[in-house]
């Protein structure tokens, strides 16, 4: 075979530069606008104004220790259910897993008013089970420890989903022959499994980090009722608050947050750096540990866990929608559907974002999809630099927070488009776009994966009798990649259907989203209809997960996140 | 690979329905959503071949999203429908708005609305105090926020969020006996601004803080609903916003944005208003149920054109004692 087939023209010509193009559009343009714009405040003074703002420290101090304590919390209790869940024969290990996940398909916004739900004076679940704290205390949430706890309850899955990753590959024999010699439990945990682990905890932290130094919707509620502003809710308002400078301000803004990210995945990549982590022997460790006797400790510690960072702030949100008016204790006589009928019946809001949610979501996991799929294809194929290079540049921008890439694409369509003479800002295509470009790598990531575990053997002999690209794409690729593809379009569509951080700064009258309809809804007062809202989007999110796991079967091992 | 592709065509074809289908007509205002939603509604039943979509949030917020859409060369709002008339004499100024002269503007005190016809009072909203009824001091004046007994428990919106709680403190700030000091000593005793009067009522109702400075409507409504809740006005006097109606100069809809400001300024609108709890701006109406006779409610005067000149200063006036939220 080889002498005859060059690996690189079984593609079309157009393929490659089609992808290049795509990448330079979605992440290159934007970025470059932002560092433009960055550049021009540097030129023109206005980064000096913007450093010598007071508030800018005190929210880049809050942000910075929010998201480190945030990471603590998250990789406490990411860790604790990773080891249990992955290591030990604890179970009902796929509910618990499933349940575990659940946090983080959910939209932060909603657990944040979930918890504001649950604690504090006006919590209806405190008041109808008569627990509630007196008149005048705080919200105990409205501070740099609420926000860190729900920045650690929402990420402790991101950990979970990277340190099992790892645990998965942990070579059995190593345990067993540990175990011959006569190691303890302890031992073994603490001198091979502990030091094995640590990459896929580093990773863990690093993104649980970044993810907590981007999020928008648990400092947004409870933040900024306490005055303890983040970067992500200080750019919000300073475009709450419009002026000449804003843009030039939030460029500089945005470009701290990139910083403080970057800075992140420089600290575990140094962290990982000059270690080597290579194992060898039969991995799949499951079941390394029997719990025995402390599995009566166990059990019962994960599913109080579980219990309260899932259904005690369900129940908290559900009883803030069925409560008739702020600061009625809830009673079966009291209970009211109003919210519900009001957000489901008479609100057009619910509509439109119902609408433009689902939709957007939907079009951006399938047109992602077709793009992915050649993208895969083409850098699969190719193992050169540009492809490397086009990679790492599809990564980019979903790693950074999802702000700074909203302000990026508002300053490359703030104008009408040149030539076109079309304005995309304040129209739901500019939301399309950056979710486009947000989402790339949350779309390729599965596909790749199943491009490769594909044998090439197969496409090679299609074109040997004869089939063009497109002939064989439809009937050899597309069939073989079609579970990955599957679980690729429903993840996509799950984060994108939740999204908060890019559309609370590009909607416009008409183009609201959940994320933002249930925020707004708070904002202005009506917590009860943001609470039914809530309600009725976490039934969804469960709903869709559900589907996930009944596909699950089909879908290559890895595919969908919470199952082994 | 069918389904897929059929699927994408649905999805891309429901996209470009979004936009087909969008509004005739675009209304940013500051009312509570549900009250947003019946005005709406209330006209789209009267003008059944005109599509309103509408987009809340406080004044300042919502003038702010306008101002951008405005640089960005593509403003979306048709008709504003906001809380006080200085902003949009602002606009006004700024050539921003269209004049339009309402045959129902017959009927409103001549003070209500602008001679030129560019936008017209809808309503009388008057901010005063609202309680919880388990506090422990009864409130009658503003004075008495600044009592002891009310230490660490009064809340107040923020003239960041609120167009109502700016003209408020600039009102307030007027009155001799009260002025900035009151808002220093109110500051002394642990009082917060934060967000918009929506904040306030589910601060007090909820009993996070005991007193709040409010606009009318919403504890009188919530006490009929139940919430423990008491609104009183207090014996200095109230400030007052009328929540105005204009259209936008910018709008490619100025038929539909002219019958929706004839609609709510006509006796149904005002009516609709009156459901839900707002005092009504145009002659010959009703009270709310609720609310005291109007005579008796002592509204506190303020200089429309000192408060323009003065916004920027007064906000920093406010920003220096309670922090920029």
């Amino acid at each position: 075979m080889h002498g005859y087939i060059k690996t690189g023209n079984s593609q079309p010509a157009w393929l490659f530069p089609f992808v290049v193009i795509v990448v330079l559009i979605l992440s290159v343009l934007p970025l470059a606008r932002l560092a433009m714009v960055g550049i021009a405040a540097f030129a023109d003074g206005g980064v000096m104004t913007v450093l010598g703002e007071a508030s800018l420290w005190s929210t880049t101090y809050y942000t910075v220790v929010t998201a480190i304590l945030g990471t603590v919390i998250s990789l406490v209790i990411g860790c604790l259910f990773a080891f249990l869940l992955t290591l030990t024969d604890i179970r009902a290990k796929g509910l618990l897993s499933f349940f575990f996940v659940l946090p983080m398909m959910i939209p932060p916004q909603v657990t944040a008013l979930a918890w504001v739900q649950m604690s504090g004076p006006s919590s209806p679940l405190l008041k109808a089970l008569h627990i509630a704290p007196p008149l005048g205390s705080p919200q105990p949430l409205y501070s740099v420890g609420g926000i860190a706890l729900l920045y650690g309850v929402q990420h402790a899955p991101l950990v979970y989903l990277a340190l099992r990753a790892g645990l998965m590959t942990l070579p059995r024999d190593g345990v067993e022959a540990a175990r011959l010699s006569g190691a303890s439990s302890l031992r073994v945990f603490r001198d091979i499994i502990l030091p094995l682990s640590l990459p896929g905890i580093i990773a863990g932290a690093a993104i649980s980090f970044v993810s907590c130094t981007g999020n928008f919707g648990i400092p947004a509620i409870l933040g900024i009722p306490a005055s303890i502003f983040t970067l992500p809710t200080l750019i919000f308002t300073k475009f709450s608050a419009f002026t000449s400078r804003t843009f030039g301000d939030v460029a500089v803004l945005s470009a701290i947050i990139a910083v403080i990210s970057v800075v992140g995945l420089m600290i575990q990549d140094r962290a990982l750096r000059g270690r080597d982590y290579r194992v060898i022997g039969l991995s799949g460790a499951s079941a390394a540990f029997e719990l025995g006797i402390w599995r009566f400790a166990f059990t019962p510690l994960v599913w109080v866990i579980l219990f309260f960072m899932l259904a005690a702030p369900f129940f908290a949100l559900l009883a803030g929608a069925l409560v008739p008016a702020y600061g009625v204790p809830l009673t079966f006589k009291t209970m009211s559907l109003h919210a519900f009928e009001e957000i489901l019946f008479r609100q057009a809001v619910t509509r439109t974002a119902f609408i433009n949610s689902l939709s957007l979501a939907g079009a951006t996991a399938l047109c992602l999809l077709v793009v992915t799929v050649l993208a895969a294809y083409a850098l699969t194929r190719r193992k050169d630099v540009v492809s490397r290079i086009v990679s790492s540049l599809i990564e980019i921008p979903y790693s950074l927070p999802g702000i700074v890439m909203a302000v990026s694409f508002i300053l490359v369509f703030a104008a009408p488009i040149p030539i076109l003479h079309v304005s995309l800002y304040g129209t739901i295509w500019i939301i399309l776009i950056a979710y486009f470009s947000s989402f790339f790598a949350v779309s390729l990531k599965p596909v790749v994966s199943a491009f490769h575990q594909l044998d090439p053997a197969l496409e090679e002999a299609a074109r040997l009798s004869g089939a063009g690209f497109f002939r064989r794409l439809a009937d050899i690729i597309v069939p073989l990649i079609a579970p990955a593809a599957g679980a690729s379009v429903i993840l996509v569509f799950l984060i994108a259907c939740n999204e908060l951080t890019i559309s609370a700064l590009l909607w416009s009258a008409g183009t609201q989203t959940l994320g933002v309809a249930i925020y707004n809804l708070d904002d202005s007062g009506s917590s009860d209809l943001a609470s039914a809202l809530s309600v009725l989007v976490v039934l969804m999110v469960v709903v869709l997960m559900l589907l996930l796991e009944l596909l699950a079967k089909r879908l290559p091992k890895g595919v969908v996140p919470w199952r082994g | 690979m069918k389904t897929i592709v059929s699927a994408a065509a649905l999805v891309a074809a429901s996209l470009l329905a979004i936009p087909a289908s969008a509004a005739n007509l675009v209304l940013y205002t500051s009312q509570p959503n549900e009250d947003a939603q019946a005005t709406v509604d209330g006209f789209m039943t009267a003008n059944p071949d005109i599509k309103v979509d509408w987009v809340r949030d406080g004044t300042p917020k919502i003038m702010a999203k306008l101002q951008a859409e405005i640089q960005a060369g593509n403003p979306v709002a048709d008709v504003l429908l906001i809380a006080d008339v200085v902003t949009l004499e602002r606009l006004k100024e700024d050539g921003k708005l269209l004049a339009y002269k309402s045959p129902e503007a017959a009927q409103y005190d001549a003070a209500l609305y602008d001679t030129d016809g560019y936008y017209y009072s809808t309503k009388l909203i008057t901010t005063g105090i609202m309680y919880n009824t388990s506090a422990a001091m009864k409130p009658a004046s503003w004075k008495d926020l600044t009592k002891p007994e009310a230490k660490g428990l009064v809340t107040m919106p923020s003239p960041l969020a609120s167009g109502a709680a700016l003209i408020h403190a600039q009102t307030l700030a007027a009155v001799p006996g009260l002025g900035w000091d009151f808002y220093n000593s109110l500051a002394e005793n642990g009082a917060i601004a934060a967000g918009g009067n929506g904040a306030v009522l589910k601060s007090v109702a909820s009993g996070e803080k005991a007193y709040g400075m409010v606009v009318d409507y919403l504890p009188i409504r919530e006490k009929a609903k139940g919430a423990p809740v008491e609104f009183v006005f207090p014996s200095e006097g109230v400030s007052a916003v009328t929540e105005p109606v204009g259209i936008l100069a910018s709008t490619k809809n100025a038929d539909a944005a002219k019958k929706f400001v004839d609609y709510v300024l006509s006796e149904k609108g005002q009516e609709g208003f009156l459901k839900l709890g707002y005092i009504p701006a145009r002659n010959g109406m009703k009270l709310p149920e609720g609310f005291p006779a109007r005579d008796t409610i002592k509204v506190l005067p303020i200089k429309a054109a000192d408060a323009l000149k003065n916004t920027d200063q007064d906000l920093k006036t406010f920003s220096g004692i309670y922090g920029s939220n």
